[in-house]
């Protein structure tokens, strides 16, 4: 039987009991302990797919355990081929995972993502572009303007948005990053021109929520979006 | 801005999911030892956003919704906006230049603007010269 495992804590973590993993049935979480750690791990069924519940399932044990111990949480999918292994991974890197774990001892996770209220990015770059205003202009006046007209217009409106997102990318982060500990830049991926997660203690949440509402004041064109309190993921290293 | 609280499980951890998934995916601690489940079409999530931006429903879509824009008016309303129709006929010419670089077809409005040009080429002449002080400033 295989062991997945979610993440690893000091020994004699305060997991609840009934905590459930991945799975359907989902199937009981339980520690493996070993050299003064322990790996909040379950069963792992026979075929593991990255499908809405498990994935869910993951996020919702870290996030459990996460709230009265300090969690390394694993990336989703970690599979052992059984609780001796993961035993025998604790003590090999036993070093590594302890100062991990004092590094993230009452801290989490804040990830920021922002994207762009089209039509308020959209007057914004117009009003500071005369020749786009123009072509704007024009194009109305001609009812709308040819295809080409259209896409040659919209290539420069795109690109002065894009200019517009790297300038706000910045904005967003040179304000934020000083009230976190140590901040790092999410995955990329669609959906947003901003993608940044913050470490911090918990009580300082409170400031970094206040300052992206702030930002979003100043800033109409600015639609974050605050995730958290999150399982350190992007600070595990 | 939508703050989702991750903590509290059930559905405030449900709402949340698609927001925070590719750092469920793609961050986290790696143990070498352990197999990671087969990730099949997670690769998806990777798509580079610049794909996306370059292409053509995009321009289109930016177009559209300019020529809905309403100038004169919202919280980004251009203090210049008087002076626009002075520069339309500046920028026309600026556009000729743009159009021939990218060898896009002309507009309705560069080929009058050439015409216009032809009869009397000094205007464009100024035209380019005030221009290029303005950018140089």
């Amino acid at each position: 039987m295989s062991t997945y495992v979610y993440g690893i804590a000091r020994a004699g973590a305060d997991v609840p009991e009934d905590l459930t993993g991945i799975g359907d049935p989902p199937r009981p979480v339980r520690l493996v302990g070993h050299a003064g750690l322990a790996a909040v791990v379950s069963d792992c069924p026979e075929e593991l797919r990255p499908k809405r519940r498990d994935l869910l399932a993951h996020q919702r044990v870290l996030t459990e355990a996460g709230r009265r111990t300090t969690v390394l949480p694993m990336r989703f999918g970690s599979v052992s081929e059984d609780d001796e292994a993961v035993a025998a991974v604790l003590a090999e890197h036993a070093a590594h995972y302890e100062e991990r774990l004092d590094r993230l001892a009452g801290r989490v996770e804040y990830n920021i993502k922002a994207v762009h209220h089209e039509d308020a990015v959209l007057h914004l770059v117009l009003a500071g572009n005369a020749e786009l205003r123009s072509l704007a202009e024009a194009n109305r006046a001609e009812g709308g303007g040819s295809y080409e007209q259209r896409l040659r217009f919209g290539e420069l409106v795109a690109r002065a948005v894009h200019d517009r997102e790297v300038q706000d990318a910045d904005l967003v982060r040179g304000a934020l990053a000083p009230l976190a500990e140590e901040d790092r830049p999410g995955p990329e991926s669609t959906g947003w021109f901003l993608n940044h997660s913050f470490l911090l203690k918990e009580p300082a949440a409170g400031a970094l929520l206040k300052e992206a509402d702030r930002l979003q004041r100043d800033h109409p064109q600015l639609d974050l979006r605050v995730h958290g309190p999150l399982p350190p993921y992007s600070f595990t290293e | 801005m939508s703050v989702v609280p991750a903590q509290g499980g059930g559905a405030g951890g449900t709402s949340g999911l698609y927001d925070v998934l590719e750092l469920v995916l793609d961050r986290g601690l790696v143990i070498d030892a352990f197999v990671r489940v087969s990730l099949v079409g997670i690769e998806i999530l990777k798509i580079d956003v610049r794909v996306v931006v370059a292409s053509v429903d995009t321009y289109l879509r930016f177009a559209e919704a300019c020529n809905r824009l309403d100038l004169e008016a919202g919280p980004h309303r251009s203090p210049g906006l008087p002076d626009i129709v002075g520069q339309i006929t500046e920028d026309g010419a600026r556009g000729k230049t743009k159009g021939a670089l990218s060898g896009a077809a002309q507009s309705v409005k560069d080929a009058l603007q050439q015409v216009r040009g032809d009869g009397d080429s000094a205007p464009a002449r100024r035209g380019t010269a005030s221009r290029k002080k303005e950018e140089s400033e």
